[in-house]
C-alpha cells in the first residue's frame, strides 16, 4: 500500500515523452500554462510545440493522476497574469520524475557503457 | 492613408488608422477556434475554455505565426492539436497513455483507409479527379494573384521600404512625374527618402551580330538600382555620380538577366561590347541577376539605358528639362524610422515651395498620393478592376471546390450507408464511437491529401498554361506564376479543409446511428442522411447554374461584340504592320522618305486596293486626345475641349473603307506646303456646327488653324464598348511622327501580303526591326480579350460544373432507386405502370433540379449586376442567358434523373414480393 493512499507509483511510470517535459519544467518552479509550453519546446529543442488542446489535456490529465496541482500565482506580473491558471509539482510527480529519471539514466548509462565496450 | 490636400495640415490629421490592422484576421481565427472549442466534452470545455482562448493569443502573437502564411501554419497547427487532444479529454477513453496509443490506432486506420480506396478503384478515381480538379483550380487561380497582386517586388531588398509617388491633378489621382519634378523630390526630401528614383519605359531597337530586335525597355535614373538595392551579376549597373552628370555623355546599357540569356546566348564576355540601340553607339555595362526582373511585377525588362540619354533613345522629344510632360514613375526608399505619412507631409512640402518658385508649372496640381509599393499591385488606378477580377475568380473557383467537396461528400455518404451494417456490427461489439468517427476521418483526409497531390500536377499544369499567355499587346510582358511555396501552404489548407468537410458529415451520421436499428434485417435506409444528399444536390445545381448563366451573359456578349459597326470594313482583309524610323536615328526628312518609299512599295503589291499610314490603328489600348478650339464656340467651365485623334496619310480611310459623308478625305498634297487641313467625324462636326455644313469650318489645333476639309462616319476609336465620341484625323504630312503602321486593304488573303511587307521594309533599311505584322481581325483581339477571356474562363469552369451536378444528382437518384427497389417492385406488383413509376421518380428528381434552379437564378441575377460594365451590348438579365441555361440545365438534370428512373422500371415485381 502506498503510503498516501494516492495512485501507485507503478502505475504512471514509465511517463510519456510529454509528461515528463511537462513535469521537468515544472519542477522548475510553479509555472502558468502557456510558460509550461514554451519551456517545453525549449526542453525539447522545439521538437514538442504544445498546442492549446494537448497542454490543457495533459495538465487535466496530469492533475486527475495526482501529478501536479494548482496554485496561486506565486507573484508573477505581467500580461493576464492574474487571469492565468498556475500549476505546481506534487510529492508523487517529484517521485514520478525521480523515477523516471532514474530508468532513463539507468538506460543510458548502460547504452553508453556498451557503446564504449 | 489620405494625402495632404494642403501641405500645412497638422500632422495628427493624416493619422487616423487603427494601430492594428491585423484586428480583423485575428477576430475571425479566434472565432473559429472558439467554435472548434465545442468539439471538446463540456466539462473540460467549462474549466479550461478561457485558458484555451488565452494559449492562442499567446501563440498568435508568436513570429512563426503571423502574416499569411504564418496563420496557415497556426490553422494547421492548431488542427493537429485538436484532433490529437480531443479524443484525449474524452471520459470514455479506452487508452490511459495519450497520444501513443492514437498514433498506432492512425496508423492502421491509414493502413485501413488505404486498402478500402484501393478495393474500390473507380470510386477512388472519381473522387479524386473531382476533388484534385477543384484544388487544382484553386491552387492556380490563387498562384495567379499571388504573383500579380499579393507577392511583393521580387529581388529587390526590403521591398516594403519601398514607395512609389504619384502625382494628382484634378480627374488624375495616380500621374506621372516629369524629370525636372523628380530632381526637385530627389534634392529636397533627403530627411525621409534615402534614394528617389525614377525610370519610363521606352521603346528600343537594339542591333547585334547582324540582326536588330524592336522590344520595350526602360530609361532609369543612375540611382535607380540603389533604390532598388540591386547589385549587377556581371560588371556594374548605374551609379549616382557617375551616369548622372550630363545628358548624352553615358552611351551604356545594362541588360536583364532574360534577355542576356535570350538574345546573347549568357555570353559571360558580354560585358564591355558595342551595341546598336536605337540607331546610335551603346557599351554594355552589367547584366542583373535573375531574380529581378524590373520595377513592376508583370514584365521582364530586357533593357535599362541612363535617364540622361533620353535625347537619343527618344529621338524628337526632350524631357530632361520639360518640367510638364509627365510620363515618369517615381519610387522612393523609406529611411528607417520614416513613414508613408510623414513622407507624404515632406513631399507635399516641396510642392508648396515649387507653388511658390513656379506658380504657372503648379497651378492645377493637387498633390500627391504616395503607395507603398507591397500595396501598388499593378497600378494603384487599376486596384478596383484588379482586386475584383481577382476576387470574382477566387470566387468562381472557390464554388467549384466546394461542388466538387459535395459530390465526394455525397459519394462518401452513399458508402457510409452501405457500411452502415458494418459499424452497427462494430458499435455493437463495444468499438468506441471516436474510433469509428476517427478512422473514417482519417480515411477522407488520406483521400483529400491524394486528391491534393493530384490537384497540385494540375496546378503546375494550369499555371504554365497561363504563364505562356502573352496578352496581344507589344512588350516583355511577363509574370513570374508559378506554384510556389505560399501556393502550396494554401493547397495543403484546403484539401485538408476539404477532407474534413466532406469527411464530417458520413463520419457523424455514422456515429449518431443506432447499432440495432443498424443490424435488423429491414433497416429504414431511406431516411438515413438522404435529406442531406438532397440538400447537396440542390445547392450543386444552384451554383452551377451562377457559372453557367455567368458564362451566357459573357458569351452572349462577344456576340454583341461582333454585331457593333466598328466604322471600318471587314477587318480580315486588312494587313496591318508597324515601323519606325526615329528609333534607327532617321532624323524627320529622312524618316519621311523611308515611311513614303515603303508605302508605295506596299501600294504596289499584288492583291492591295489601297493603303496609307496611320500613328496609332482603332481599338488598340493607345487613345492620344489634344486640346482644340472652335471659332466661335465657347467650351462651358469642364467641358472637354481634349479630343481624339490620329495622324494618317492620304489613302488611310480608303483602305480602312470609312465612309465619308461629306467634303474630301485626305491628299498627298496636304503638306508643309499646303493649307493646313483636318477631318472630323460626323458627332464632331454635330457638337460644334450642328445643322451646318462642316466643310469650311475651322478647327484650331496641332499649333495651326485647320480648315474641315471632309466629315467622315463616327466609329469605334478605343474599345467596341465605348459610347460615340468626337474625333479628329489630322494630316500626317503636316503633323509628323516617326512611329507608323502601314495599312492595306487587300483582294485575297492578306498573308502573302504581310510577308512581302516585311521584304519590303529589309529592301528599305535591313536593320530597322517591322513589329505588329498582323491582320486588323488580329488587332482587335486587343479589344475583346477582356470578354473573350470571360466567356472562355466562365465557360469552362461553368461546364466543369454542369457535369459535378449531373453527376451529383445522378448518384444521388441512381442510390435512393437503388435503396427503394423493392418497394417499386411492390408497387409494379400492385398494378402501377412502369410509366408511372418512371415519372414517380422522374418527378422525385427534378424537383431538387427546380428548387436549385429558382435558388440559382436568384443569386445569379444579384451576380450579374456587378459585371455589366464588362459586358458589350447585353443586358445584365439578358433573356437567352436567363431562360435559355437554366433550360438546357433542367434538361441534363432530367436525363441524369431518368437513367435511374427507367432502371427502377425494370425492378423485378417477383423478387421484390419474394423477399417479404
Amino acid at each position: 500500500m502506498a503510503p498516501d493512499d494516492g495512485p501507485d507509483l507503478d502505475d504512471l511510470l514509465p511517463l510519456t515523452r510529454t509528461v515528463f517535459h511537462i513535469l521537468v519544467a515544472l519542477a522548475g518552479g510553479p509555472r502558468h500554462g502557456y510558460a509550461v509550453a514554451q519551456e517545453v519546446e525549449e526542453l525539447s529543442d522545439g521538437r514538442v510545440v504544445l498546442g492549446p488542446g494537448t497542454l490543457y489535456g495533459s495538465l487535466s490529465r496530469m492533475q486527475e493522476a495526482g501529478l501536479i496541482e494548482e496554485t496561486e500565482n506565486p507573484g508573477e506580473e505581467g500580461l493576464h497574469a492574474e487571469r492565468r491558471r498556475y500549476y505546481r509539482m506534487t510529492a508523487l510527480g517529484s517521485a514520478a520524475l525521480g523515477s523516471e529519471s532514474e530508468r532513463l539514466m539507468r538506460t543510458a548509462n548502460l547504452a553508453r557503457s556498451r557503446l564504449e565496450a | 492613408m489620405e494625402p495632404a490636400s494642403e501641405p500645412n495640415d497638422p500632422p495628427h490629421g493624416l493619422d487616423g488608422r487603427d494601430p492594428d490592422p491585423d484586428d480583423e484576421g485575428h477576430d475571425l481565427l479566434r472565432g473559429l477556434y472558439r467554435a472548434v472549442l465545442r468539439l471538446y466534452p463540456r466539462g473540460f470545455r467549462g474549466r479550461y475554455e478561457s485558458d484555451l482562448l488565452q494559449a492562442f493569443d499567446d501563440r498568435r502573437v508568436e513570429r512563426r505565426f503571423t502574416g499569411i502564411l504564418g496563420g496557415l501554419q497556426l490553422v494547421l497547427f492548431l488542427a493537429k492539436d485538436v484532433a490529437r487532444s480531443v479524443p484525449m479529454t474524452r471520459g470514455d477513453t479506452d487508452e490511459p497513455r495519450g497520444w501513443e496509443m492514437m498514433m498506432s490506432d492512425l496508423v492502421s486506420d491509414v493502413v485501413f483507409g488505404g486498402r478500402m480506396l484501393i478495393k474500390s478503384p473507380v470510386f477512388t478515381v472519381t473522387a479524386v479527379l473531382t476533388l484534385a480538379l477543384g484544388i487544382g483550380l484553386n491552387t492556380a487561380a490563387f498562384s495567379a494573384v499571388h504573383a500579380l497582386l499579393l507577392r511583393p517586388l521580387e529581388g529587390t531588398e526590403e521591398p516594403g521600404e519601398l514607395v512609389q509617388i504619384y502625382r494628382s491633378w484634378a480627374g488624375i489621382e495616380f500621374g506621372a512625374n516629369s524629370i525636372p519634378h523628380y530632381r526637385d523630390l530627389r534634392d529636397r526630401t533627403g530627411e525621409v527618402f534615402e534614394d528617389v528614383a525614377a525610370w519610363a519605359y521606352a521603346p528600343m531597337a537594339l542591333s547585334a551580330d547582324g540582326r536588330t530586335d524592336r522590344t520595350m525597355g526602360v530609361i532609369a535614373s543612375a540611382d535607380f538600382f540603389r533604390t532598388y538595392g540591386v547589385t549587377a551579376a556581371l560588371g556594374r549597373t548605374f551609379i549616382s555620380g557617375e551616369e548622372d552628370r550630363a545628358p548624352g555623355a553615358h552611351p551604356v546599357v545594362v541588360l536583364g538577366h532574360g534577355y542576356w540569356q535570350g538574345r546573347f546566348g549568357s555570353d559571360p564576355q558580354v560585358v564591355g561590347r558595342t551595341v546598336t540601340l536605337n540607331g546610335h553607339a551603346f557599351e554594355i555595362l552589367g547584366v542583373l541577376p535573375p531574380d529581378f526582373r524590373g520595377p513592376v511585377n508583370y514584365a521582364d525588362i530586357p533593357l535599362y539605358v541612363p535617364l540622361m540619354m533620353q535625347r537619343e533613345v527618344m529621338p524628337g522629344r526632350d524631357l530632361i528639362e520639360a518640367r510638364g510632360s509627365n510620363s515618369f514613375s517615381v519610387v522612393g526608399r523609406l529611411r528607417e524610422g520614416a513613414t508613408v505619412e510623414r513622407a507624404g507631409q515632406v513631399v507635399d512640402g516641396v510642392l508648396a515651395q515649387l507653388r511658390d518658385e513656379l506658380p504657372d508649372d503648379y497651378e492645377n496640381q493637387l498633390g500627391h498620393r504616395l503607395v507603398l509599393q507591397e500595396e501598388a499591385g499593378i497600378h494603384p488606378m487599376f486596384a478596383d478592376a484588379t482586386v475584383g477580377m481577382s476576387a470574382v475568380m477566387m470566387t468562381v473557383v472557390g464554388l467549384l471546390l466546394l461542388m466538387a467537396c459535395v459530390n465526394v461528400a455525397n459519394l462518401f455518404l452513399a458508402r457510409a450507408r452501405d457500411r452502415r451494417r458494418e459499424m452497427g456490427l462494430r458499435l455493437s461489439l463495444g468499438a468506441p464511437r471516436r474510433r469509428i468517427v476517427q478512422q473514417l476521418l482519417t480515411e477522407s483526409v488520406l483521400f483529400s491529401l491524394l486528391a491534393g497531390a493530384a490537384g497540385v500536377g494540375l496546378a503546375v499544369l494550369a499555371t504554365r498554361a497561363l504563364a505562356v499567355f502573352q496578352p496581344p499587346v507589344d512588350g516583355p510582358w511577363h509574370v513570374a506564376i508559378g506554384v510556389d511555396g505560399t501556393a502550396l501552404w494554401f493547397t495543403a489548407g484546403v484539401s485538408v479543409a476539404a477532407g474534413l468537410v466532406f469527411g464530417m458529415v458520413p463520419a457523424f451520421h455514422s456515429a449518431r446511428s443506432d447499432p440495432m436499428a443498424a443490424l435488423k434485417a429491414d433497416p429504414d435506409r431511406k431516411a438515413f442522411g438522404s435529406r442531406t444528399s438532397s440538400l447537396l444536390v440542390v445547392l450543386q445545381v444552384a451554383l452551377s447554374l451562377v457559372l453557367l448563366v455567368g458564362s451566357g451573359l459573357f458569351l452572349r456578349s462577344l456576340q454583341g461584340a461582333t454585331r457593333i459597326d466598328p466604322g471600318f470594313d471587314d477587318p480580315t482583309h486588312l494587313a496591318l504592320a508597324s515601323v519606325d524610323p526615329g528609333l534607327q536615328g532617321h532624323d524627320e526628312v529622312r524618316s519621311r522618305q523611308v515611311l513614303d518609299r515603303m508605302l508605295e512599295e506596299v501600294r504596289a503589291l499584288p492583291g492591295v486596293t489601297a493603303a496609307g499610314l496611320v500613328d496609332y490603328p482603332p481599338l488598340g489600348l493607345s487613345y492620344s486626345t489634344r486640346g482644340v478650339g472652335i471659332p466661335g464656340y465657347e467650351f462651358a467651365e469642364g467641358e472637354q475641349n481634349s479630343l481624339g485623334y490620329i495622324r494618317a496619310s492620304e489613302g488611310y480611310l480608303e483602305a480602312m473603307g470609312t465612309e465619308l459623308l461629306e467634303g474630301r478625305t485626305l491628299r498627298r498634297t496636304d503638306d508643309d506646303a499646303g493649307a493646313p487641313v483636318i477631318v472630323v467625324n460626323r458627332r464632331f462636326a454635330e457638337r460644334f456646327w450642328p445643322g451646318e455644313s462642316a466643310v469650311g469650318k475651322v478647327v484650331s489645333t496641332a499649333g495651326a488653324e485647320r480648315e474641315v476639309v471632309g466629315v467622315v462616319e463616327t466609329g469605334k476609336y478605343q474599345s467596341l464598348g465605348e459610347t460615340p465620341r468626337e474625333f479628329m484625323v489630322l494630316p500626317h504630312r503636316q503633323v509628323f511622327a516617326s512611329g507608323m503602321t502601314v495599312v492595306a486593304r487587300t483582294a485575297g488573303e492578306p498573308g502573302p501580303v504581310l510577308g512581302r511587307v516585311r521584304e519590303i521594309v529589309r529592301g528599305i533599311d535591313p536593320d530597322m526591326p517591322v513589329f505588329d505584322v498582323r491582320t486588323m481581325a488580329e488587332h482587335m483581339g486587343t479589344a475583346l480579350l477582356p470578354a473573350r477571356l470571360g466567356g472562355i474562363l466562365l465557360g469552362l469552369f461553368g461546364v466543369l460544373g454542369l457535369t459535378l451536378a449531373a453527376v451529383g444528382i445522378y448518384g444521388v437518384m441512381a442510390y435512393s432507386v437503388a435503396l427503394r427497389g423493392r418497394e417499386l417492385g411492390i408497387r409494379i406488383a400492385l398494378g402501377a405502370g412502369r410509366r408511372e413509376v418512371v415519372r414517380m421518380v422522374l418527378r422525385e428528381g427534378l424537383r431538387l433540379a427546380v428548387v436549385g434552379t429558382v435558388l440559382g437564378l436568384v443569386v445569379a441575377a444579384l451576380a450579374a449586376r456587378g459585371v455589366q460594365g464588362l459586358l458589350y451590348d447585353v443586358d445584365a438579365l439578358d433573356p437567352v442567358a436567363f431562360i435559355g441555361v437554366p433550360l438546357m440545365l433542367v434538361a441534363i438534370a432530367a436525363l441524369a434523373v431518368y437513367l435511374p428512373a427507367r432502371r427502377a422500371s425494370r425492378a423485378d415485381p417477383m423478387g421484390a414480393l419474394k423477399a417479404e
